[in-house]
């Protein structure tokens, strides 16, 4: 990407005038007011990858994808050995593709994760929307009760970490199917 | 492994910028060495993660969204106001629709003060090596400054900093070297970008 930055209204190039300015400063071509903070990162030089070197000597460590190839780091998952081109750098470790794919997948290198499903929100949707149509609890009161249990220990939002949801699911769900049961007895006795 | 603490730095927005209620969110977290975009779509997160030392950007833009919200809640409150009035002449205050008009004239007249002691609006733009992402939760100008606040000295610490002058000298320099005989162009929208391989 190119170390130019456009003004987001006009598209035209910013050269100078607004950058890292303590106030926002108009377009010299539009007139918006503008104000943009620069860090030194828009001019680092994006190095080209490597490419892996062949093994010269007999006894030297190799890729365990590219037996041919000169390892150069050990995965940081499964110990294997990589070369430079098998060497999938993240946050200053070492991974090999197949524990990056595992890692995303599986959930187990978090900074790689980037989607979650609210269990939590679904029990309480579960429990408070069909309210509307009351007759649907007698369905939906189960399942928010089985939705509850079934996730409560599945991993939650990264941002908010409390189970209240999940427990006032339940409570609600609880309610409701007492409710179902006082009313099924009552018609029972009543009869 | 256990999972990286967060610190709030924006309630949860809605990304459209005129939108009364939807169900998409979008909140900025603060954590150890990075900014977290969660997107919350209904049932489910999205995570963004926008690391200190990749940070190669931040654009704020003031937008008129705060003028015309108070064109939209002004005229309305006007109308109720009219209406009020109206129904005030013919029926007396205590009749049922001064009543009600002058509920929806409360509503309007709180909409209209909460937009403006909100401070001006602005658009907030990220920009990293490989993408430039729309902050819609930075969309008051106070709040954006305090946030900016926040996290300039955790991008500086991991990056170090550059002075106005700088970053433009850095900026012609690349255009020239780049384009050694032709001097750099100036800014005009709609012109070709200055050729950066």
């Amino acid at each position: 990407m190119s170390p130019l930055i456009q003004c987001p209204t006009c598209r035209a190039w910013l050269l100078e005038g607004v950058f890292n300015r303590p106030d926002l400063t108009p377009c010299r071509s539009c007139g918006t007011p503008l104000q943009v903070e620069v860090f030194p990162a828009l001019f680092r030089k994006i190095l080209p990858g490597q490419s892996a070197q062949a093994v010269l000597v007999e006894g030297e460590s190799s890729c365990f994808y590219h037996p041919q190839k000169k390892a150069v780091v050990p995965c940081a998952g499964c110990g294997r050995f990589l070369c430079a081109l098998c060497d999938c750098e993240l946050n200053g470790q070492h991974f090999c593709p197949a524990c990056l794919e595992t890692g995303k997948s599986k959930g187990k290198i978090k900074t790689l994760e980037n989607q979650r499903t609210r269990y939590d929100t679904i029990a309480l949707g579960l429990a408070i929307l069909p309210v509307l149509i009351f007759y649907l609890t007698i369905v939906t009161a189960p399942m928010t009760l089985f939705v509850a249990i079934r996730y409560w220990n599945a991993p939650q939002s990264i941002v908010r970490r409390t189970r209240f949801r999940f427990i006032l699911a339940i409570v609600i769900a609880l309610l409701q199917i007492g409710g179902w049961t006082a009313f099924f007895i009552l018609i029972a006795t009543s009869k | 492994m256990a999972e990286p603490k967060y610190q709030r730095l924006t309630r949860e927005r809605t990304p459209a910028r005129f939108a009364v209620a939807s169900i998409a969110r979008s909140s900025l977290w603060l954590g150890d060495d990075h900014l977290l975009f969660v997107e919350c779509t209904g049932y489910t997160e999205t995570y963004k993660r926008f690391y200190f030392r990749d940070i190669q950007a931040l654009t704020i833009r003031k937008t008129i969204t705060r003028a015309v919200w108070n064109w939209i809640a002004g005229s309305l409150a006007a109308v109720c106001a009219l209406a009020v009035f109206g129904s005030w002449r013919a029926d007396g205050l205590d009749s049922g629709m001064a009543i009600f008009f002058s509920i929806v004239l409360l509503f309007f007249a709180i909409l209209l003060a909460l937009n403006n002691l909100s401070g001006a609006t602005c658009a907030c733009q990220i920009r990293t090596a490989v993408q430039t992402e729309e902050l819609p939760s930075l969309c008051r100008l106070r709040q954006t400054r305090r946030v900016l606040d926040k996290i300039r000295p955790l991008i500086v610490a991991a990056q170090g900093q550059l002075t106005a002058e700088e970053v433009s000298a850095r900026m012609l320099e690349t255009i020239q070297a780049e384009n050694p005989t032709e001097p750099p162009e100036p800014a005009s929208p709609g012109s070709a970008p200055p050729v950066i391989s």
